[in-house]
């Protein structure tokens, strides 16, 4: 067991790419995150940043090139679990409550969760909706629930498509401070916008994707 | 000796290679099946005599049984190549099975429409719930499945590994329907049709049986080489090889 | 999992009650078509039943994934730690639960109005518990194959067909031999045999054809 260091990468990418119709959706790439890193995926409309995201979180079948997770070729059975991926797709039921929805992302987790659910609805500024199925949150407020499952999961690393998409002001805000508190527990993150995050704060990497 | 087989299937499973492989066989395969098929039909036509029994009308046994047999066959092919394709993820594989699935379904088609046209007369009916005849019936809407499923997916790729996954669940399914049919049909009626009989084939009745079944089997490598070949130039549009093939000359 | 399948059917209560009012007019259709001779319906009555629940059903299957697929909690299913065939199987067990289940219970009902003689319909329960289990797991395979795709109600259809053709023989079998006073242990038994090897294997099948539909 070594010291948990800043340095310790957690993913590692050799030349990664993923093939549709036997051509490349975006160029090779190479690069690693380590823990206490958070990266921003910069690119173009259609230039493969939604792909690359899936790619890693195990969606996608790799095209070419390798993936390393801590240290070890990448096998989804050690990284499930590790990896927490939210998509353009909330992936939250409807017909359920807020609070339903995060215990059932629970229950898939299989661990125990690190907060209660209506705890982490709070530290999103959703006091009050707990109770209300989701059909009835306007589309910001979804996106808090599902982000309120980055606080409930223990989870290495991150990979957020658009996380700022829908949100005001507040929840950028907020959504940034979230990414700061896990940085700073030795997590990692891996984040797709098309506006700058949070620049002041120096954890920031940049990826730029396409032509 | 050992090791040279396997490498030269791995080498022949590229696509480039089997391109010109395939381009290589398929006249000889295809003049062949025509040369056999013509033997084959003579013989079946004009010099097997008629059946003390049936009369002229079991020479459609000669178009009949052939197919029958390369009905199964195909699908067997393509189950083994699907699960090559599904296991391995090797493009050959999925090409060769879903451009199986369609010479399968034209040959499992004629032996049913044959089947017919010769039960008419053999035994006043044109379709029986008989088991041999309902499992073929099976096998078509199989075929039909596995074309479907490939043609509704907008990958190709992705289409053919699940139809080729939906493939070998038939192929498991098969014997079960088979059986259970048996099992059914006896249930219901005291008697099956022994349509095969126990009457003795003569030889001057079975080579011309053997010839053609060669001349399908034939003929089936030939067609299934020119649509492989097709299916690739469309798969690997992009790939420099198919450029350097489309133009020999250097592309600008 | 299974907790949360229920808990989302019961919020779509009035979805459930499409199948059973399904079968119900297309019993209720065929006394007009035959006539209403007792013997007659008597005779086919326990076909009818058979068939009815089964294409029913069918009209449920189609929808299994595709409320998941459309939110993207098919993905979060995907990714979780826990094996997907596990998770797949609770999930089928929830869709016979809330969708065949309610079929079986209007079963009796539908035998009645077919004039079934009374003693048959036990029998014809029975075959009805052990073969819409064996739909529901061959039918989330194929429903999971074309996950995938957009256009996909015709095309199960087709699929099911020769994948649910020996439930259906062994059950009508059952039902038939029955009705003629005979044994109908043997059919029910090897119905049984299916649905055991299919509880084992299925889930596994489904999970593989999730990932290859899903892989884009």
């Amino acid at each position: 067991m070594t010291v948990q260091t800043a340095s310790v990468s957690l993913l590692e990418v050799h030349a990664l790419t993923f093939l549709r119709h036997d051509l490349p959706v975006f160029a090779p790439q190479s690069f690693s995150l380590c823990a206490g890193e958070l990266v921003w995926v910069e690119g173009a409309n259609g230039s493969g940043k939604t792909t690359l995201l899936r790619v890693l979180a195990g969606l996608l079948h790799v095209g070419t090139g390798t993936l390393y997770w801590r240290g070890k070729a990448l096998e989804r059975d050690d990284s499930a679990g590790e990896i927490l991926y939210i998509g353009h797709q909330l992936g939250l039921k409807a017909d359920l409550t807020a609070r339903e929805n995060l215990r059932v992302a629970a229950g898939l987790h299989g661990s125990r969760p690190a907060m209660e659910p209506s705890q982490a609805l709070r530290e999103l500024g959703l006091r009050g909706y707990e109770d209300e199925p989701v059909r009835r949150l306007s589309a910001g407020q979804k996106k808090r629930v599902a982000l309120a499952r980055l606080l409930l999961l223990p989870a290495a690393l991150w990979l957020l498509d658009e996380p700022y998409a829908n949100l005001d002001r507040v929840g950028t805000t907020l959504v940034n401070r979230i990414l700061g508190t896990h940085a700073a527990a030795g997590g990692a993150a891996l984040v797709t916008t098309h506006t700058a995050p949070d620049a002041d704060d120096g954890r920031w990497r940049r990826i730029r994707l396409g032509a | 000796m050992t090791r040279w087989i396997p490498l030269w299937l791995h080498r022949l499973s590229s696509p480039p290679t089997f391109y010109r492989f395939a381009g290589a066989v398929w006249p000889w395969a295809m003049g062949l099946a025509l040369v056999a098929g013509a033997i084959g039909l003579y013989g079946a036509l004009v010099l097997a005599p008629p059946d003390y029994q049936q009369g002229d009308a079991y020479r459609i046994i000669f178009i009949h049984v052939p197919s029958a047999w390369m009905s199964m066959f195909i699908y067997a092919v393509m189950a083994v190549a699907s699960f090559v394709a599904v296991v391995w993820r090797i493009k050959l594989a999925e090409v060769v099975a879903m451009q199986s699935a369609p010479i399968g379904a034209a040959f499992t088609f004629i032996t049913l429409v044959s089947g017919s046209l010769w039960g008419k007369p053999m035994w006043g009916t044109w379709w029986t719930w008989d088991a041999r005849l309902t499992s073929e019936l099976v096998l078509l809407f199989l075929y039909l499945g596995v074309i479907g499923l490939y043609h509704a997916f907008e990958d190709r790729r992705q289409g053919a590994r699940a139809a080729g996954f939906l493939a070998i669940i038939g192929i498991i399914n098969v014997p079960i329907v088979h059986f259970s049919v048996n099992w059914w049909n006896t249930l219901h009626q005291g008697s099956t049709i022994n349509f095969f009989g126990t009457s003795k084939i003569a030889a001057d009745m079975l080579w011309p049986l053997l010839v053609l079944t060669l001349a399908t089997k034939l003929y089936y490598v030939a067609s299934l080489c020119r649509r492989a070949r097709a299916d690739l130039l469309a798969l690997e549009g992009n790939k420099a090889w198919v450029h350097e093939l489309v133009a020999p000359e250097p592309a600008p | 999992m299974l907790r949360r399948e229920l808990l989302l059917a019961w919020r779509r209560r009035g979805d459930i009650a499409m199948p059973v009012l399904y079968a119900v007019l297309v019993t209720v259709l065929f006394p007009f078509a035959l006539g209403p001779e007792d013997t007659l319906l008597q005779r086919i009555a326990g076909g009818i039943v058979l068939v009815t629940v089964l294409l029913a059903m069918l009209l449920t299957l189609d929808a299994m994934f595709t409320s998941d697929i459309e939110d993207g909690s098919l993905e979060q299913l995907v990714l979780s730690p826990q094996p997907l065939a596990l998770l797949l199987g609770m999930k089928i067990l929830a869709h016979w639960l809330t969708s065949a289940l309610p079929l079986i219970v209007i079963a009796p009902l539908l035998a009645a109005m077919l004039h079934l003689p009374g003693p048959v319909i036990p029998v014809l329960l029975l075959a009805l518990l052990l073969a819409t289990p064996l739909l529901s797991l061959l039918g989330a395979i194929l429903v999971a194959l074309t996950a995938g795709t957009r256009r996909s109600g015709m095309l199960l259809a087709l699929m099911l067909l020769p994948l649910c053709m020996p439930a259906v023989i062994f059950a009508a079998g059952a039902v038939a031999a029955a009705q003629q006073g005979l044994p109908w242990l043997a059919p029910i038994s090897w119905l049984a045999a299916i649905l055991v090897l299919a509880i084992a294997f299925a889930p596994l099948a489904c999970a593989g054809a999730l990932r290859i539909a899903l892989d884009a």
